[in-house]
């Protein structure tokens, strides 16, 4: 009788082993999914878009500065500290010797070249949206900035998320390629491109909508804004939501992802600052796309406490 | 025109009513809501909504100039409690949010200097003025406020 429970208690563990292993497992991008030609020009807007100068550039930088991708930005977060690697085209520390594959596998899937997953600090979730065409033009972009030497150093987190691994199952929970809000079949063009440029390269929800315990994002409270995961502050809620922007017009939006002006002429704050300087780099019909989106997203209550 | 002076005297009497008080977190809102006030008015100048005037223009300059020499009074030690969103870095960073306010006054300094008696003669004059000025609204909050916006 004995054996026998050992036994089933074994099978069950193995597999569960097999079951963790499968759906645990790296996935990569299919063979004839990449584009067939690259624009390192349009690769320029798709950075600025993906906001990669705000996490991989020296924290403060300005101007050319924020082309100079060696990482080092830490974040503190209730898992650990992750912090930002280098991304510049150094072929040794950087990532100018990966391949096309290597990239979009990165981007799209959230998986390094050895085949380990990333942490999802790393927002692929919402990368995973962008389009093949995209991530190829952005990573011609990437290879025409500097190398930078210099390894930054390496997240400093504890047991268990210092296994890889379980990544994977996470990623069943919350990947999801479909967009996050179904729009009306009639949406404008605007509407339709700034839903693209929020939910996908522009990855504002992952900021912007409250996370569950996992870490994952509550899509039912989507941009409903968030206790910041640094420090004592909000993340504003920027549905047309109250406490959100039901005051703001689109073109204040436009103005303030221009300028970093409120309509009350407040300012841009905190880690919001490095992102408008991203959206100022922008087309201004992207911008107004982006306003347009976040006009017609349902408006929702704010995502914190209110004692914050 | 005469729309304008109130404008005007209102923004010049919030700072000299600020000097006065001896609530630093009450003390540095007022002088922030001057601040915006005067980027509002820039701003609108910039966008268009508002017809350029010199007058105007160099008010705006003067009144976050003002502001940019007397903030820094109103941080005392504990002034972190309450109803704030001064970051606490205000004082751990002492240094750094020293060296914010110094390129805050040299900014508005110039500026000021730049707009000279009768105020930038145009609007790109004014632009050229006011914008490293208002460059400080963000880079001091990305920093030493507690995010919001």
């Amino acid at each position: 009788m004995r054996k026998k429970l050992l036994v089933a208690t074994l099978a069950v563990f193995l597999g569960g082993g097999v079951v963790f292993w499968t759906l645990s497992a790296p996935a990569s991008i299919e063979a004839g999914a990449l584009p067939d030609t690259t624009d390192a020009a349009r690769g320029e807007q798709i950075f600025w878009a993906g906001g990669c100068a705000s996490c991989h550039a020296k924290p403060g930088s300005d101007g050319a500065e924020r082309l100079a991708l060696g990482g080092g930005l830490e974040l503190k977060t209730e898992f650990g500290t992750f912090v930002a690697p280098n991304i510049s085209s150094d072929p040794e520390d950087g990532i100018g010797a990966w391949s096309d594959a290597d990239f979009a596998n990165a981007m799209l899937h959230g998986v390094s070249p050895r085949g380990e997953h990333y942490y999802p600090a790393f927002p692929y979730p919402s990368y995973a949206r962008m389009t093949t065409q995209d991530v190829g033009d952005l990573f011609a972009f990437m290879k025409t900035l500097p190398a930078i030497e210099g390894t930054a150093l390496g997240h400093q987190l504890s047991f268990p998320f210092t296994l890889r691994r379980g990544i994977g199952l996470w990623k069943q929970l919350y990947m999801q390629e479909e967009p996050v809000v179904t729009l009306a079949t009639d949406a404008s063009d605007p509407v339709k491109r700034g839903q693209y440029l929020v939910e996908g390269p522009g990855h504002c929800g992952e900021c912007h909508t409250p996370r569950s315990f996992t870490g994952g994002q509550d899509y039912g409270q989507w941009l409903a804004g968030a206790v910041a995961a640094e420090g004592d502050g909000v993340v504003p809620n920027i549905t047309p939501g109250e406490g959100g922007l039901d005051s703001w017009s689109a073109s204040d939006i436009a103005y303030y992802l221009e300028s970093g002006f409120t309509p009350d002429f407040d300012s841009v704050g905190g880690a919001m600052v490095s992102v408008q300087k991203n959206m100022a780099e922008l087309s201004k019909d992207d911008r107004d796309a982006i306003a347009a989106y976040l006009k017609s997203v349902p408006a929702r209550p704010n995502g914190y406490p209110a004692s914050r | 025109m005469k729309k304008l002076a109130l404008v005007v005297s209102a923004i010049c009497l919030s700072v000299s009513a600020v000097a006065a008080s001896d609530e630093p977190v009450a003390a540095r809102k007022a002088l922030m809501d001057a601040n915006a006030a005067s980027a509002g008015l820039a701003g609108a100048m910039m966008k268009g909504d508002l017809a350029y005037n010199p007058a105007i223009a160099k008010a705006a300059l003067l009144t976050l100039n003002a502001s940019a020499k007397t903030f820094g009074s109103f941080f005392p030690e504990g002034s972190q409690e309450g109803d704030t969103t001064a970051s606490p870095k205000i004082w751990e960073d002492a240094a750094g949010f020293q060296a914010a306010l110094d390129k805050y006054m040299a900014d508005t300094s110039a500026a000021v200097a730049a707009a000279g008696r009768d105020g930038p003669a145009d609007l790109d004059a004014f632009k050229a003025a006011v914008g490293p000025v208002l460059g400080n609204c963000r880079s001091c909050h990305e920093n030493f406020r507690v995010q919001q916006n």
